[in-house]
């Protein structure tokens, strides 16, 4: 399965400019859907192969435009088998709407849920008549928040800002940025899970989303099940794993994002058990597997 | 004298001309397929024409102008239609008029049954439920159409299908997925209704778009042409159009036919280009454009609909409290996009739906005029069904046109009282009189296929404003028959920069004429819609409507 980030955030807020940064100095083979193919600006000698709307790198990333169909997008990404996949929403959509979508797509795991934020100019965004509604949407389901521009911004400004993020989405992390360099492993929720490109890119993670695994090896009955994911609380930001579903003896893949969820058919070879992540307030694990566990087939 | 050009005089009942120097005539002259001289009878011996009277008994008005038309409406055509209301294929046969969801699904069985390839999805389209009691659709009902072949329902909103279990499986919808826009019933299960672009999108991906979004071709424009000029259409835009090279060449082979019944105005998709190549492309279509193939409109589409809750409102917002639309382009985006367009002297047509959007647009021109003082720009915003006052005040000020949704209050009118718009801003849902008594110039559309193009059904809902339930909405916005007539012929070309070539029935302009069984300006105004169109004339040439 390959990693899906999807990266939001309003106009300006420095989206491109991260998936410039991540495209010419890759650790990894980097596939990037983006909306404006024309705004890509890696060095020309960078540029292997580009045909129309994809691009390929001598590095080995891959950048496609998003067009009008993710799913069809994320089809021809994959052909070019990349180590994770980065999705720019566009500066005016709801970046939450398009990263459920991904929940769906087979092959794909979802990552978090990454907004980027202007900081200087955030408070006017938000109190602005006409875009304040669009950038606090794109906000409220942000897993991790990244306060960019930090530089330009007073600490003051940063203080205000954290204190509206705090009120919008008290569930995200935040994390601030300057010219919106990040630590690539801010794009996973699972940075130990594999090799660090190096220690200072493992050590400079500056989130942690507490994790747990529940055993899944019975099968859920499907009413009782949905009432248990109806209700998770907020505090749960994934749920991912194989699990059965009903009788049906085949296995499924459910991946839950913020009160939606998806089966879609298991891919051979994971073993059963479902991952849950969440932020700091995530229920014991005891009591998230009593819940999952009164929800299995009689 | 055998090579001086021929003159034909048609002889009519009545002849409405809007030329303020002879409202009505009975004869007008045409050479060239030009207007040579209206008046009365004396023409023929004047001119030296030959009469021809197969019009005698009948009224002739301006050809109508379809100013925010598709021409996918051609296209529709190749997939069953399964709407409430009937309509007319390019055939001329009646179709759909379903009352029931049973209906529809009877009908489908047998379309489904003449179906050779059991691999080849069925597509219908025009569904209409809001006119029906009782249950939704379900993917039940589908499923008895067929459970091995793929089967997809649009609705005639256009925001949302219904789709069969093999879609959703195909889909990778499972049952019990719980995704927004995925309907589910109460008990969880997804009913195979699926609301909105994101999830639509992947069901049109399974079926391999089941066909609703082909390439325009030449049979599809001229199966358009037959359906407008049946309704007396003689100019229709085809407003939003990527303006390829092949769609110009299909465009070009199809209006170069010599029996191709309508003069066609592609709107150029704004956002297939960048900034730069789009100005570009504009600038080279303009040099191509013909005398039946009219190229200079620029689309910009700045939100959504409001039925499907995707435009983007001014307070109290959407009265069923829905969230408000998300803007198609950002507002700081749209000033640069208007700005760079006008300034290169290029002819706008923004889709704005809700008042907010409406509001945007017209600050966003105020903006580029005083960037770049252009006149005569008339820049128009397209369907604008919520503007007040206060907003076509402004639009006037900046020298717009505005081209009101006017079928919207009978199809969609009852909708907007009862969920979007409450009871107190329909009365204004495109509003006609005030856009007038503000001094814009207006026009008045269907956006078939959206709703079917027919000017005169879309004159009677601007002088009637009756909704499908028969209520009056906005009795204070309606419009005379005559300020209608103008809103259907003068007026829309006045927004596409033709109306000194068409439009109205004066010396050298095209000679372009809907034949018309009856007057609409003297017939009871609730039989606007229901006086036969005989013929058409575009160019002095005659086409037979049946
Ligand atoms: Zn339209």
């Amino acid at each position: 399965m390959i990693p899906l980030t999807v990266i939001g955030g309003f106009l300006g807020a420095g989206k491109t400019t991260l998936v410039n940064h991540l495209l010419s100095s890759a650790h990894k083979r980097w596939g990037v859907l983006v909306n404006d193919f024309g705004a890509i600006n890696v060095d020309a000698a960078l540029i292997a192969a580009q045909d129309g709307q994809t691009m390929a790198l001598t590095n080995g990333c891959v950048c496609c435009s998003l067009g009008d169909d993710l799913g069809d997008a994320l089809a021809t990404i994959a052909m070019r088998q990349p180590e994770h996949v980065i999705v720019e929403a566009s500066g005016v959509s709801d970046p939450w709407k398009i990263a459920q979508l991904a929940l769906i797509e087979p092959g794909f795991l979802l990552e978090p849920l990454v907004v980027l934020v202007d900081t200087p100019a955030l408070l006017a965004q938000l109190g602005d008549r006409w875009v304040g509604d669009t950038v606090a949407r794109q906000l409220a389901f942000a897993e991790i928040i990244v306060l960019n521009k930090c530089d330009q911004a007073s600490a003051a400004t940063r203080a205000a800002v954290r204190a509206r993020m705090q009120d919008l989405r008290p569930e995200a992390v935040l994390l601030e940025a300057t010219g919106a360099v990040l630590a690539e492993a801010t794009l996973s929720f699972t940075p130990a899970s594999r090799p660090a490109v190096s220690r200072f890119y493992a050590e400079a993670v500056g989130h942690h989303f507490p994790t747990y695994a529940l055993p899944a090896e019975i099968a859920f009955d499907r009413d009782r099940l949905r009432a248990v994911l109806g209700d998770l609380p907020r505090s749960v930001l994934r749920i991912k794993g194989v699990c059965q579903l009903g009788a049906d003896a085949k296995p499924v893949l459910l991946q839950y994002a913020a009160e939606r969820w998806a089966f879609t058919p298991a891919p051979a070879g994971l073993p059963s058990g479902l991952v849950v992540i969440g932020t700091p307030e995530l229920p014991p694990q005891s009591e998230l597997a009593d819940q999952f566990a009164a929800a299995a087939l009689d | 004298m055998s090579d001086k050009p021929q003159v034909t005089v048609f002889a009519a009942r009545r002849i409405v001309t809007l030329d303020p120097s002879l409202p009505i005539a009975t004869h007008v002259a045409v050479r060239d397929g030009r207007v040579l001289a209206t008046g009365g009878a004396e023409l023929v011996a004047q001119f030296g024409g030959r009469l021809d009277d197969r019009f005698a008994g009948k009224v002739l008005v301006p050809g109508f102008v379809e100013g925010h038309g598709h021409a996918t409406d051609g296209l529709m055509w190749r997939a069953p239609y399964v709407g409430f209301f009937p309509r007319t294929a390019p055939n001329g046969q009646p179709a759909g008029g379903f009352k029931s969801i049973a209906e529809v699904v009877a009908h489908l069985r047998q379309v489904e049954i003449s179906m050779t390839d059991p691999d080849q999805p069925l597509v219908a389209w025009g569904f209409d439920p809001i006119y029906f009691d009782g249950p939704r659709m379900t993917v039940a009902d589908l499923d008895q159409i067929s459970a091995t072949r793929m089967v997809v329902v649009a609705h005639v909103s256009g925001h949302i299908l219904n789709v069969n279990t093999k879609v959703l499986d195909k889909a990778g919808f499972s049952p019990d997925s719980n995704l927004d826009g995925l309907v589910r019933d109460g008990h969880g299960r997804l009913t195979g209704e699926l609301q909105g672009p994101a999830v639509m999108g992947r069901a049109n991906r399974a079926t391999g778009d089941g066909g609703l979004l082909r390439a325009l071709d030449v049979p599809g424009l001229r199966d358009y042409g037959r359906i407008a000029q049946r309704v007396g259409v003689t100019t229709s835009t085809d407003l939003a159009n990527a303006l390829t090279p092949d769609n110009v060449a299909a465009l070009r082979a199809a209006t170069n036919e010599a029996d191709f019944p309508i003069r066609l105005v592609p709107a150029m998709r704004a956002r297939e280009y960048s900034l730069d190549d789009g100005l570009a492309r504009i600038a080279e279509l303009k040099t191509m454009s013909t005398d039946k193939l009219r190229f200079g409109l620029v689309k910009l589409v700045v939100d959504g609909s409001i039925q499907g809750f995707t435009a983007r409102l001014r307070w109290p917002g959407y009265h069923n409290g829905a969230p408000n639309g998300l803007w198609y382009v950002a507002p700081g985006e749209l000033e640069g996009i208007v700005t760079a367009y006008h300034g290169a002297g290029h002819h706008l047509h923004i889709h704005t739906n809700g008042d907010e959007a409406s509001e945007l647009a017209t600050e966003m021109v105020g903006r580029a005029i005083a960037a770049h003082p252009r006149r005569d720009h008339r820049h128009t915003l397209q369907h604008c069904q919520m503007a007040d006052s206060g907003i076509f005040r402004r639009m006037q000020t900046f020298g717009m046109c505005v081209n009101l949704f006017a079928n919207h209050i009978f199809y969609w009118g009852e909708q907007h009282a009862a969920l979007t718009m409450g009871p107190s801003r329909v009365r204004h849902l495109d509003a006609c009189a005030t856009a007038l008594a503000c001094g814009v110039p207006l026009a008045i559309h269907s956006d078939t296929p959206v709703t079917p193009v027919d000017p005169r059904f879309t004159m009677w809902c601007a002088v009637n404003r009756l909704s499908s339930a028969g209520r009056v909405l906005g009795e204070h916005e309606r419009i005379t028959p005559l300020q209608a007539l103008h809103a259907v012929t003068l007026g829309a070309a006045y927004t596409l920069k033709l109306d000194h070539l068409l439009g109205s029935i004066e010396v050298g302009k095209f000679a372009d004429f809907a034949v018309l069984e009856d007057d609409p300006l003297t017939v009871d105004p609730v039989t606007i819609k229901d006086i036969p169109v005989v013929a058409t004339v575009m160019g002095g040439q005659v086409f037979t409507a049946s």
